[in-house]
């Protein structure tokens, strides 16, 4: 068990997010101009100590996935930085990104789509590995082996192409070629979101041995706050490209404060059907992200809004414990 | 529950499919009733058979390749389905029964307005006049709790957002009144905060209207929140058949139990803890076990399990006990 | 081995060997390809394809002509070829491509030779008397050589000689005595060329641009979707007609050059756009992402992740093309544009009508030309579908 993050206060910070923007370009028009920009990640800001697990959860279109994204640099991010381990990796090239991109690997949410399919099992393992020259060449085999075992796949698994496997089989692959170069930082950006449910406890279970195991760091994106809840040591709310709320996973259940927050707890599917009529059904729609509303972004559909809430967005402000709402209705 | 006759009896219905690599039994002697007013959910993982179960029903699988058993009966009001010409189907589709697909990006015609569709359904299934038919439509929007239905109503699906083009596939589906409504995974492609609009929206019409409604889902938390009784599902055979109470509080069969037991709980009790996940896959329709299909991933086996198919039996002798395909069901043995 | 062995396992070469009419379709083309190689290794040169063996005769009836028509015809050909050649520029190269052949010696009688050799011998005395003809002495040899030849047409024919004979008149000869089923038979190799270069070139290209344009985007995508609207804006068979002219006076004029040069420019389009777009859905595939944050480079994501699964396309898109490029020659052909000097289905199509053969009711060099074309476009149509089924997800 990691201690929970309060108790580390002194671990070094690995990821440090500071002001990150990112926007895409909608293009159209005769000309092919710019006609508006998707706010995909609003001033996001956070860390991420040494060792610790940071879940971002949210719906689709909150930005969740593009901040892994520009955390692992498959996005430049548009303005603010990206600290890794003490350097600013946000504006880098791709050349000098290499020596860091050992150090950081991603594990993807669809296993259909996440291996090349005209690559084996080793094949697959062993261009990441030769890449980063992590092990010489003669003990390449070996390592090889010994990272498939790791992940619960067989050895002659190895000669095989990626749709000889199942669902399951194909995220453990994922993993192992994402743990191939030995990295300290893992983003796993809704790694069990396409499995079975049965296959997810799997997944979720290897990923917690080999973190323990292995020390890992992790953004564990997903949209899942059952997931999020029980994997994570804090957790990132993220609506409409802002953190409406930072917090100490063990907190979401008693101290959630933000009231997008709140609805999502008590949106989200709960597997006893006698708390059927305590449910409190969120209403209307997330806003158009290439027009979201001038004050805070939740503004359209929250219960208790002011005035201010629909001109000011609010700010992230701590309110003790590592725990963050922008919120300007919580005190 | 209700106490009249079912509105639907299926009867040891096998599904076969032709394919490359041999005939395959997609579903293998599934049986159950569905009474009216009920919502009747159909949970298991990829690949058990609950999509096609229901395609079955409603004949929509592609005739050439696809062989129903001997035996098989769905019987709707008198009459097997699976006997009927496609003629004759098709005026039960839609208009007797109705369905909802997961994709309601692709469930929808993008060049025509929402309105033009509803309209379609109308025109082929009633006898309702164009501006009859438009004020039905308009009428039909509102149940399903659209926003501003007279002007949504001339809109293009691409107009609108995922919950909303659901609302509208939910609205076609209903409006010509149908006795059952068959719904596969209609909020899995959704946001969860608009999967609870689904839900309480379908919850509502049922109602309203007293539809039965035959819930297709892999998520047992929407199984938990919006039906009545559950079918569990494992490689094409039903394993559990409860009421929804007693199948989260006191499921019979090992693989409810597990499947239950490997979803993540809220509470610290668990918190960053391993999951009793359940251990191997799914047996391939290939090449299925000789006996128990679950026998392979179950913890409680026994030495008969995984030489004979259990039956599926019922326990207790009231007329809708649980019933489970199980030798040895959890909490009886004990 | 293991990938071989991969490749034949897969669900779309099993479907394709399920699919029994591709397989038929697959064996004709391979038969096809057989007779190309046969005459590319020599089989059927093109001196023979212009060799005359008689007058337009129908299949079969060949035989019934009186030895001395068939010598008169012969020998004329021969003779104004001899002469043409030692008018030629080039007299000791055009000389070396006059050949007596083996048809036109077939079933002579002594007393035929003799009068042939005479016709050469007083040939031969012409041309050293002619002073206009203004002739090397240094040649005089060849036309000795020529006459060497006699020796050789009053041997008996071999039974190999007289089998090529038989297969020659299969299916008679066409205006000019020609034999039509060797012509034909030319013809597929020629077509086969054509089809085999423009499709290995346009698809090459057309991959190579089409997934650089969309993986990189930006400025390269924008030039050559440019390039590409561009081309696709000119007519192939008239950029055709300008690059016949371009190259009148060039070396390349009597070549395929032209052909492939105005085929090469346009049929990658197609590809290229096709690519394009499989690659803008690839480059969002997760395992392209993978390999990008692995930090792996752009070339050889390009080369390993991107093309590898556009392979389905390429092969596909090479069928396609490969009938558009018989076909088009063909039309080109037969408008005097396309293969010149050699034979070609489009060429013997309009020989056909030309010679009002096809009014006079000698339908067999129109015929025989139309359906090798016909069987071999049927094939590849047939192979393309199958193709694009068994590649298609959607079929089981």
């Amino acid at each position: 068990m990691s201690p929970p993050p309060t108790n580390s206060d002194n671990d070094p910070v690995l990821v440090r997010v500071e002001n990150a923007v990112k926007h895409f370009p909608k293009r159209g028009g005769l000309f092919n101009r710019v006609i508006a920009k998707v706010h995909a990640l609003n001033d996001v800001s956070f860390t991420i100590k040494k060792g610790q697990v940071l879940g971002v959860v949210g719906e689709s279109g909150c930005g969740k996935s593009t901040l892994g994204k520009v955390v692992i640099r498959l996005h430049r991010p548009t303005s603010g930085k990206v600290i890794f381990d003490g350097t600013d990796i946000s504006q880098m090239s791709n050349q000098q990104l290499r020596p860091i991109r050992q150090r950081m690997q991603m594990i993807f949410q669809d296993p259909n789509s996440s291996l090349n399919p005209r690559m084996t099992v080793e094949t697959t393992i062993k261009e990441v590995i030769g890449l980063h020259d992590v092990v010489p060449e003669s003990k390449m085999d070996e390592t090889i082996d010994q990272l498939l075992k790791k992940v619960g796949l067989r050895i002659d698994d190895k000669m095989k192409y990626p749709h000889e496997f199942s669902g399951g089989q194909k995220q453990r692959i994922g993993i192992a070629r994402a743990l191939a170069v030995n990295p300290e930082f893992i983003i796993a950006d809704e790694p069990v979101s396409a499995l079975d449910v049965s296959i997810q406890a799997q997944v979720l279970n290897l990923m917690m041995d080999l973190k323990e195991e292995l020390g890992l760091t992790m953004l564990f994106v997903s949209h899942d706050l059952k997931v999020i809840d029980h994997f994570c040591d804090s957790m990132l709310v993220m609506y409409l490209g802002n953190v409406v709320e930072e917090m100490p996973c063990e907190d979401i259940h008693a101290h959630a404060k933000h009231p997008y927050t709140r609805a999502l707890l008590s949106c989200n599917p709960i597997t006893d059907p006698d708390q059927r009529g305590e449910l409190t059904v969120l209403e209307g729609e997330v806003p158009s992200p290439y027009d979201p509303p001038a004050g805070c972004p939740f503004v359209t559909r929250c219960a208790i809004k002011t005035k201010q809430c629909e001109t000011e967005n609010p700010p992230l402000l701590d309110r003790g414990n590592g725990h963050r709402v922008a919120c300007w209705e919580v005190e | 529950m209700p106490d009249e006759q079912p509105i639907l009896k299926v009867r040891d219905l096998c599904t076969r499919f032709k394919t490359g690599r041999g005939i395959v039994t997609a579903v293998d002697g599934v049986s159950f009733e569905l009474y009216s007013g009920e919502t009747l959910g159909v949970v298991g993982e990829s690949g058990c058979g609950k999509t096609v179960t229901n395609k079955s029903i409603i004949r929509l699988l592609p005739e050439h390749v696809t062989r129903y058993g001997e035996g098989s009966v769905v019987d709707y009001r008198g009459t097997n389905l699976l006997e009927l010409k496609e003629h004759q189907m098709r005026a039960i589709r839609g208009n007797e029964i109705g369905m909802i697909f997961q994709e309601p990006m692709t469930a929808l015609n993008p060049v025509f307005t929402i309105g033009w569709q509803i309209e379609e359904a109308l025109q082929y299934h009633t006898d309702l006049s164009p501006s009859q038919r438009r004020t039905r439509a308009i009428e039909m929007l509102r149940l399903v709790e659209m926003p501003n239905p007279e002007k949504r109503i001339d809109e293009y699906p691409h107009q609108l957002s995922g919950g909303m083009r659901q609302r509208v596939v939910i609205a076609i589906a209903l409006c010509c009144e149908p006795e059952i409504l068959i719904a596969d995974e209609p909020t899995t492609a959704l946001d969860v905060t608009i999967q609870s609009q689904i839900l309480r929206l379908m919850e509502g019409l049922k109602q309203k209207t007293g539809t039965a409604i035959i819930l297709i889902t892999h998520d047992l938390g929407v199984v938990a929140q919006a039906c009545d009784r559950v079918i569990v599902m494992y490689a094409g055979q039903i394993v559990e058949m409860a009421p929804v109470r007693q199948l989260f509080h006191n499921p019979k069969h090992p693989y409810t139990k597990a499947l239950l037991d490997s979803m993540p709980k809220p509470g610290r009790a668990g918190h960053q803890k391993r999951l009793p996940a359940i251990e191997g896959t799914v047996p391939s329709l290939f090449n299925l076990p000789k006996g128990c299909r679950f026998a392979e991933r179950c913890g409680h086996r026994q030495n008969n399990c995984e030489t004979a198919l259990p039956d599926l039996i019922a326990i207790g002798n009231e007329p809708h006990s649980s019933k489970v395909r199980c030798f040895y069901p959890l909490g009886e043995t004990a | 081995m293991n990938r071989i062995k991969q490749m034949i396992n897969t669900r779309e070469a099993k479907k394709l060997w399920r699919n029994k009419l591709a397989l038929v379709a697959l064996a004709i083309i391979m038969l096809y390809l057989l007779a190309a190689l046969f005459v590319m290794a020599g089989g059927i040169s093109r001196v023979t394809c212009d060799t005359v063996i008689g007058p337009n005769k129908m299949p079969g009836f060949y035989r019934q002509d009186t030895p001395e028509k068939r010598y008169e015809n012969s020998t004329k050909k021969f003779l104004t070829k001899v002469k043409r050649a030692l008018a030629a520029e080039d007299v000791e190269g055009a000389l070396s491509e006059v050949s007596l052949g083996p048809f036109t010696v077939v079933n002579k009688s002594p007393a035929e030779l003799e009068m042939l050799v005479a016709e050469v011998d007083a040939l031969a005395g012409e041309l050293n008397e002619s002073p206009n003809l203004d002739i090397d002495p240094s040649l005089l040899p060849k036309i000795a050589d020529l006459e060497a030849a006699e020796a050789q047409l009053k041997a008996p024919l071999t039974a190999w000689q007289q089998f090529v004979y038989d297969v020659s008149i299969l299916l008679g000869t066409d205006a000019q005595g020609r034999s039509i089923f060797l012509r034909g038979i030319y013809s597929i190799k020629i077509a086969i060329q054509i089809g085999l270069v423009t499709a290995i070139f346009a698809v090459s290209l057309g991959a190579f641009l089409g997934a650089a344009a969309g993986y990189f985007g930006g400025w390269v995508d924008h030039v050559v979707v440019w390039i590409y609207t561009t081309f696709s804006s000119i007519p192939n068979l008239v950029l055709l007609v300008v690059l016949a002219y371009a190259f009148t006076n060039s070396a390349a004029k009597d070549t395929l050059l032209p052909v492939y040069i105005a085929f090469g420019a346009t049929f990658w389009i197609g590809t290229c756009r096709v690519i394009r777009g499989e690659t803008l859905k690839l480059k969002e595939m997760e395992y392209v992402h993978a390999a990008q944050t692995a930090g792996f480079g752009p070339v050889h994501i390009l080369l390993r992740y991107i093309l590898p699964n556009t392979a389905h396309l390429m092969l596909i898109n090479f069928s396609l093309l490969l009938i558009a490029a018989i076909k088009s020659e063909v039309i080109l052909s037969y408008l005097g544009f396309g293969v010149k000097n050699q034979p070609s289905w489009g060429i013997m199509i309009r020989d056909a009508g030309n010679n009002g053969d096809v009014v006079g009711g000698f339908f067999w060099e129109i015929g025989f030309a139309t359906a090798l074309m016909f069987v071999l476009v049927l094939a590849f149509n047939i192979l393309s579908d199958a193709l694009q089924d068994a590649f298609d997800p959607k079929h089981v």
